[in-house]
């Protein structure tokens, strides 16, 4: 396991109660400039949803090296899609894209960069991350999250006495994930381990990298992609607040999709679709 | 103005100190401090029992609303009904921090971040901005703050915020206590440290809305975890909230993924687009 520091919790405490008694000197200037929002650069010739590789098209394009029974798992939900359903992505009930979905970011995001912890706030469903820099080890037990428990590290590559790489790795997963709106799977057992390297590009400070490799049961190999953002030129971003639930016509019952028309109705998605059992109803509508 | 271009893109460097001594210690992992005798969901004013017990002082109109809510909400044996939405609390809903409540300070913005239902971002802007002339209404408003050292001893001591530019529909509390639907709420607050209990923060809050006869005046506190590896649970309100609202009416998605009723004698949904219903 990666940055196994060894510092002692009563030393981690210490140094963290200096923060609140306020104390500790937070330079900014040790660390990269990442303020303001930043948004997904599309690559030339890429169209429809983002995707996990973002230089290569959605769907089989991605050429996920998913072992035999994902791809198999992926080919019924691929399916399923082409027919109205919603195949294996689960975020159109609102649940969390998790990682590494989340780092598609849908909306311009921030990151806050404090000493013990950097935030990416990432208003899409429910996707915002913590990555804790404070020298923590793994905790022996942590709570399954769909963004996962990350720790991170600063770098200083080019030894000029400034940070310029975060790497972050994640664990503690839970599911269901996908790597995308077409429903690439991540294995259901979410032991999934993800590897970053964040970093400002050398020439232009105003574009930001994120490498991700992604560790999981589902693929044959680590498979790794680089996400590109662009700092937004505004001096005061407008934030977006999308709250999933606000006119999301999808709903979930008895693990089926159905959608919810204009006129305040259930629908089905797929052509001949059951409606939903009813049982626990006395009275019927008419 | 393509200067002004550059300037703006230009990163703000390492001129920048932020000198956090001057700030008082609010960064950290905040928990709702909890009343004495406080039982079930927390109210707008800590200080009082919740529902009728807080004496909003609604107008009589919305007193007539929050009525009905509380008479429907009965009816349903729902408890919140906020939370049968999965739609944002809000301002000031969200203050009662039901979940931990971050806070970061930098010059620039307080974030207060809060994982509960909606994972809310709120940001405080401490950069001395003016109003905007339009904002995207927005669950959380639109805050700006400005830091005060009140005593002088160069240090600032109080966050005072002003938030504006809502949307909803909001209420104060998980009673139901409903603002206005004009949406034109503002909220100020004043956030500081207790001065005998440095891990204690106050944050005293005054609602101004047409929904009130008069400005809403509350103090709610917080304590501060003192442990480092502290959980930050993660909130995801479909797995939480099993409602789903088909028209006008709610139902209650059950454990075995049926459909049930809310209250006695609910019709079913009308299944009007589907060719053939099942028996």
């Amino acid at each position: 396991m990666l940055y196994r520091v060894s510092i002692t919790a009563a030393a981690l405490a210490a140094s963290l109660c200096m923060t609140f008694a306020g104390a500790l000197a937070f330079d900014e200037s040790k660390y990269p400039d990442w303020k303001g929002a930043w948004s997904r650069v599309a690559f030339p010739g890429i169209v429809g949803q983002p995707s996990y590789d973002p230089t290569k098209l959605p769907g089989p394009a991605q050429q996920a090296p998913l072992t035999a029974e994902y791809q198999a798992i992926y080919e019924a939900n691929v399916k399923d899609q082409n027919l109205g359903g919603q195949g294996i992505d689960p975020t159109y009930t609102c649940l969390s894209p998790g990682m590494p979905r989340v780092m598609t970011t849908f909306a311009p995001f921030e990151i806050l960069v404090t000493p013990q912890m950097t935030n990416f706030l990432i208003q899409h469903i429910h996707d915002s991350r913590r990555i804790f820099t404070d020298g923590r080890d793994w905790p022996e037990k942590i709570e399954p999250t769909f963004v996962g428990y990350s720790i991170g590290r600063w770098i200083d590559t080019d030894g000029d006495g400034r940070y310029d790489v975060l790497e972050i790795e994640t664990r503690g997963l839970k599911g269901p994930r996908t790597y995308d709106p077409a429903g690439i799977p991540l294995a259901f057992d979410n032991q999934s381990i993800f590897k970053e390297r964040v970093y400002s590009d050398k020439a232009d400070p105003n574009i930001l990298y994120d490498e991700i490799t992604t560790i999981d049961n589902a693929l044959t190999r680590p498979w790794s992609a680089t996400k590109k953002y662009a700092r937004v030129p505004v001096k005061q971003p407008e934030w977006v607040e999308e709250v999933c639930a606000e006119g999301n016509g999808d709903v979930e019952i008895d693990k089926q999709g159905y959608f919810l028309s204009g006129d305040g109705y259930l629908m089905p998605t797929k052509k001949g679709q059951a409606p939903p059992d009813l049982r626990y109803f006395k009275q019927s509508r008419e | 103005m393509i200067a002004l271009a550059a300037a703006l893109f230009l990163p703000s460097v390492a001129a920048q100190a932020f000198d956090d001594a001057k700030y008082p210690a609010f960064t950290g992992r905040w928990a709702r401090e909890v009343v004495p005798g406080e039982a079930g969901q927390p109210p707008f004013d800590p200080a009082k029992p919740p529902g009728r017990g807080q004496l909003a002082p609604l107008t009589p109109e919305y007193q007539a609303k929050f009525e009905a809510a509380v008479a429907e909400r009965d009816a349903m044996g729902l408890g919140d009904v906020v939370a049968t939405t999965c739609l944002a609390p809000g301002m000031p809903m969200m203050m009662q921090a039901y979940e931990p409540m971050q806070i970061t300070v930098l010059p620039e913005t307080t974030y207060i971040l809060i994982d509960h239902i909606h994972e809310s971002h709120r940001r405080i802007f401490t950069d001395g901005r003016a109003w905007p002339k339009t904002v995207a209404p927005t669950f959380t408003g639109y805050s700006i703050g400005k830091w005060i050292d009140e005593d002088g001893d160069g240090r600032y001591d109080v966050l005072e915020s002003e938030t504006r530019f809502f949307k909803g529909p909001r209420v104060f509390d998980s009673s139901g206590i409903p603002l206005h639907e004009d949406n034109e709420s503002v909220v100020k607050e004043r956030f500081y440290l207790d001065k005998a209990d440095r891990n204690l923060l106050h944050d005293e809050i005054t609602v101004t809305d047409h929904a009130l006869t008069r400005p809403w005046t509350v103090t709610k506190s917080y304590r501060r975890n003192l442990d480092p590896l502290a959980d930050w649970p993660e909130y995801i309100c479909k797995e939480q909230i099993p409602f789903i609202h088909v028209g006008t009416e709610i139902y209650r998605v059950n454990q075995d993924g049926h459909l049930m009723p809310t209250m006695a004698n609910q019709p079913p949904p009308d299944l009007r687009y589907f060719v053939r219903p099942k028996q």
